[in-house]
């Protein structure tokens, strides 16, 4: 019992160290990244290029928070791609027809929400696995896609207002990497200030104990998987207000980049734990390796590869490293 | 102790899980400022008797009454405002929060900022060690996660959640399992200072020792049914000790 308790009070703070390593395996990947790429590159290390690396990630960053906290609770949402592609689509369609930024904005949030909910409340009310949910919403999704383009990419006017969100600037920085920021400190904030963030990882961690503390699990989840849409629909504004283009095609691929992202920066994929500043250096780096390939003028076809290796490489660097430090708590 | 006024009473209480009768036709009652214990074999129907009384599981049939009154415990949260906790057996903690974000599952103290709940984290961490302490069984750093406890740490923590409140009735089920002979002292002697101070206590465990230490009644389930209700006076060990695993060959009531 007394030697428990100096256990105990020797290691106090082995979770911090948990985070410590990950984040520390991150940076020291995107310092190595950095350093090639600089030095292969004369391009790469400039403040043009890191600004340009920022507004082509905010969609990622943007989606990322919601993904972090999906989860966290143990779910997952494969369908985010597929969304991005909805609402580009949507976003393009409206801005033939309607000069309203702000119109624009609410339509599309409130349809990623609208899709959220679908999702959420399969998910939610009837216990239905996240995986095979959004899986199915994400075909829906990309059909309607499709169906609503008929397979082309539909233009937005270069001078229609709602470019400015993909391509304007402020301030000095890209108006996305704004909207971005306001969305990790919102979102980020709402959840690790409120008691819903402690309701999300207790959904993740023992669902059950959760509920028989009197929490609605269901309520949150649902209203989780609606604000993940809203978020989404958000990224995809940006996305093609970026690209200037609605098109069915967009975001292949983009839920297993920012699902990676999470796991690269320590969220378990097995929930319980969000790690929102883990999630956001593992696009960082992820989008390094792109955008320094690029730079370093080597085929960017070579991009899924390095970012395979840097997953697995993080992973195993992580456990490693944490089981070094469990064999010294044993001693 | 007689003469306090009746607390909860279930009557004709019948659960099933699938093909599983777990309770058939359950009556029971527990008074103010009474500890009653339910004993009963593996699969007798302890836990889900107690986790019908907390809200967490829904009878398909049978009434409460909640001080004379008719009530429906819809969920957990109901349970818990009338004043019910409960410590479960598996003690029901989220291993990836805090000690202190357990303690204080769905009940955070907040402050508001516009409309949104903002968390006192400050105050939920000192109540959440002045609960613990006051407790006084066992040492456990309010700040780390549940994962990283002990398991008597794990079980203190359970308990300590059914503290944060004043409950007017507590479900205790297999509280001291996981505890040492003087944390498990300390347990008992909890349960008798609740007492005191009127709290009904439901005490769920295999220890009939224990039960017979500090219950005032004792129900023993057989097969999801009541089997015999008995004073602490009227038994024993031994013949709890039968009722328990020979209920059928002892007719209800014979002592």
């Amino acid at each position: 019992m007394v030697e428990l308790k100096r256990k105990t009070s020797t290691f106090f703070g082995v979770p911090q160290i948990r985070e410590f390593i990950v984040h520390g395996v991150l940076a020291s990947i995107a310092g190595i990244l950095i350093i090639t790429f600089s030095l292969i590159s004369p391009q790469f290390a400039t403040l043009g290029n890191f600004l340009n690396l920022f507004r082509q990630i905010a969609p990622n960053l943007i989606a990322s928070v919601g993904m972090t906290y999906v989860i966290c609770s143990g779910g997952i949402d494969l369908s985010i791609g597929a969304l991005l592609a909805v609402i580009g689509v949507l976003a393009a369609l409206m801005a033939r027809v309607i000069n309203n930024v702000l119109l624009i904005i609410v339509v599309t949030l409130l349809t990623g929400m609208l899709a959220g909910a679908v999702a959420g409340y399969f998910i939610s009310f009837h216990n239905f696995p996240a995986f095979i949910v959004t899986l199915g919403t994400m075909t829906i999704l990309r059909g309607i896609a499709l169906v609503l383009t008929k397979g082309f990419s539909i233009p937005i006017d270069p001078l229609h207002p709602v470019i400015v969100l993909g391509r304007g600037w402020f301030l000095g920085l890209p108006v996305p990497v704004w909207i971005a920021f306001l969305v990790i400190l919102v979102g980020g904030g709402f959840f690790t200030l409120t008691p819903y963030g402690i309701y999300v990882a207790g959904i993740g961690s023992n669902e059950e104990a959760t509920r028989r503390a009197g929490i609605n699990v269901k309520r949150v989840r649902f209203f989780l998987y609606c604000f993940n849409g809203a978020v989404v629909a958000l990224a995809g504004l940006i996305l093609a207000a970026r690209v200037g283009a609605g098109s069915s095609y967009v975001g292949q691929g983009f839920e297993l980049t920012v699902i990676t992202a999470v796991i690269l920066g320590g969220t378990p994929l097995a929930g319980g734990e969000a790690k929102l500043l883990g999630t956001f250096l593992g696009t960082f780096v992820l989008s390094l390796v792109g955008n320094g390939l690029i730079m370093a003028k080597i085929s960017p076809y070579f991009t899924g590869i390095a970012e395979g290796v840097i997953l697995l490489f993080a992973i195993v660097a992580n456990r490693n490293l944490r089981l070094a430090i469990q064999r010294q708590l044993k001693v | 102790m007689n003469s306090e006024p009746e607390l909860l009473r279930l009557v004709g209480i019948t659960k099933s899980f699938g093909p599983v009768k777990a309770l058939e036709n359950v009556n029971f009652f527990i008074k103010k400022g009474e500890c009653v214990g339910l004993v009963g074999d593996n699969g007798a129907g302890k836990s889900t008797l107690a986790k019908i009384i907390s809200g967490a599981v829904q009878p398909d049939a049978g009434a409460m009454f909640w001080c004379g009154e008719k009530i429906v415990l819809a969920s957990p949260s109901h349970a818990r405002a009338l004043g019910i906790e409960m410590v479960y057996q598996d003690l029901a903690l989220c291993d990836s929060l805090t000690v202190a974000q357990n303690l204080f599952l769905g009940r955070e103290r907040i402050s508001r900022f516009f409309i949104f709940p903002i968390l006192k984290r400050k105050e939920i961490q000192q109540q959440a060690a002045k609960v613990l302490s006051d407790l006084k069984i066992m040492q456990v750093d309010v700040n780390k996660k549940v994962r990283d406890l002990s398991g008597g740490q794990r079980q203190a923590v359970a308990l300590g959640r059914a503290f944060v409140t004043a409950p007017k009735l507590l479900i205790l089920d297999e509280p001291t399992a996981a505890l040492a002979v003087g944390q498990t002292m300390r347990v008992l002697e909890v349960i008798r200072e609740l007492k005191n101070h009127g709290v009904s206590i439901i005490l769920i465990s295999h220890r009939l020792q224990d039960i017979l230490e500090t219950c005032d009644r004792v129900y023993v389930l057989y097969e999801g049914r009541v089997v015999a209700e008995h004073d602490k006076k009227e038994v024993t060990i031994e013949l709890l000790a039968r009722l328990i695993a020979r209920a059928k060959e002892v007719p209800i009531g014979g002592a």
